[in-house]
């Protein structure tokens, strides 16, 4: 996906351009419900995920261009925290996960640490691999299952903080991985 | 914790993974969502593992939401303006039609009967806006100069007044003056917009109490609405 074309819709919708917005739907809707529906697995609830994602977008796509991510992740990454809050939300005394840039008063990377990020992710999943198989499975457990310290201990059956150093020695081998 | 102890820098990487991943929660949570507000540093760090984990994404197929979504979706979002026109003009005809005839003819009495020789056509408008739920009907009587309001819903916001203007078609808005506080007003046209009455617009803004001091809205335009024939 173009990342020019897209940046370009959310500098039009945060102006509250509607023909742009009903663009980017159609652009950018069937990889968003994909997430959400990987997240949540169920049509319906993956549906409303995904209207309340793109409703975040109509209303925060003028905090984009503070933020410093690339377009794409910047959608995908409310998409995932929206379905996640979701999933969480039967849960009691759950926080939502913020939407990204929302709250940021800093400015984001530079372009060239982007140009490293995106270099890096190509490793991802190879770094992943590379980890031991359950911090692996930790990590993604996490991320596209929205698992928390209580629910990744309990099921590799490791006490809340021999999960907890699990993933700090996970993560920062991870980033080791992909910027090696 | 027993393990090796990290550096300050891998310390900040991992709150911020941990702050990305959506695992951070009570203390930690508040105390990242403070720092992103405040350390560029952290910001970046955060952004950083966006960008690395929503790699896990680009396995992830699309798969085409159902139409139903996105027609929720824009109802959802643009409530008002997306009803299509068919719709809105049953509404309006099987509504608000009814509620302006019945505020016409009790606003303006002496139009009952009406003189033989001369048709009664009166022009009427609800008037509505996007910053809050004031709404308005104004009927207004283009032989007498009367026109008639009520008002539905709202009113103005504190410490401010709703000022009635008219518009022409690529002209400065008139003035005809702060509505008062009671639900029905009535407001004098004035003689130089009678025979223009099809292409008015009337609209509300707030002002300062007493109105906009140099004649020209200086306040929000709170309701609009275009006059059509009843």
């Amino acid at each position: 996906m173009d990342r020019d074309e897209i940046e370009g819709l959310i500098a039009r919708v945060a102006l509250q351009d509607r023909a742009a917005f009903e663009e980017l739907y159609d652009r950018v809707s069937a990889k968003l419900f994909g997430v959400c529906l990987r997240v949540l697995t169920k049509r319906a609830a993956a549906e409303d995920a995904m209207q309340d994602t793109f409703v975040k977008i109509w209303k925060n796509a003028d905090r984009y261009q503070a933020n410093g991510l690339s377009p794409m992740t910047w959608l995908i990454t409310i998409a995932r925290n929206t379905s996640i809050d979701r999933l969480r939300a039967r849960r009691k005394g759950h926080q939502d996960i913020d939407t990204p840039g929302l709250d940021l008063a800093a400015p984001g990377p530079s372009p060239e640490q982007f140009a490293i990020a995106a270099s890096e992710a190509a490793k991802l999943t190879d770094c992943l691999d590379a980890l031991e198989a359950d911090r692996g499975a930790a990590v993604r457990g996490a991320y596209l299952d929205g698992q928390t310290y209580a629910e990744l201990a309990d099921r590799f059956n490791v006490p809340l903080n021999t999960m907890r150093t699990w993933l700090r020695r996970g993560l920062i081998a991870l980033r080791e991985c992909m910027s090696a | 914790m027993t393990d090796d102890p990290l550096t300050p820098r891998d310390e900040d990487d991992f709150l911020a993974a941990e702050y990305a991943l959506g695992l951070a929660e009570g203390e930690d949570l508040t105390a990242a969502r403070d720092r992103l507000r405040r350390d560029r540093d952290f910001a970046e760090r955060v952004a950083l593992w966006q960008e690395r984990l929503v790699v896990m994404t680009d396995g992830i197929a699309p798969v085409t939401p159902g139409r139903k979504a996105k027609k929720e979706l824009i109802k959802r979002l643009f409530p008002k303006q997306r009803v299509p026109l068919l719709e809105r003009l049953w509404v309006w005809k099987g509504f608000t039609l009814a509620a302006l005839i019945a505020l016409a003819y009790f606003a303006m009495p002496t139009l009952r009967p009406p003189l033989p020789e001369a048709p009664l056509q009166l022009y009427a408008t609800p008037l509505r806006g996007d910053v809050d739920d004031l709404e308005l009907l104004a009927v207004v009587d283009p032989a007498k100069g009367d026109v008639a309001l009520r008002r539905i819903s709202g009113g103005a916001p504190s410490g401010r007044v709703l000022e009635l203007w008219a518009i022409l078609p690529d002209q400065a808005p008139i003035s005809l003056g702060v509505l008062p506080t009671e639900e029905n007003a009535r407001v004098m046209l004035p003689q130089a917009l009678r025979d223009s009455v099809p292409l008015l617009t009337l609209a509300i803004s707030d002002e300062p109490p007493g109105g906009a001091p140099e004649g020209s809205p200086t306040g929000a335009i709170r309701a609009v609405g275009a006059l059509s024939a009843l």
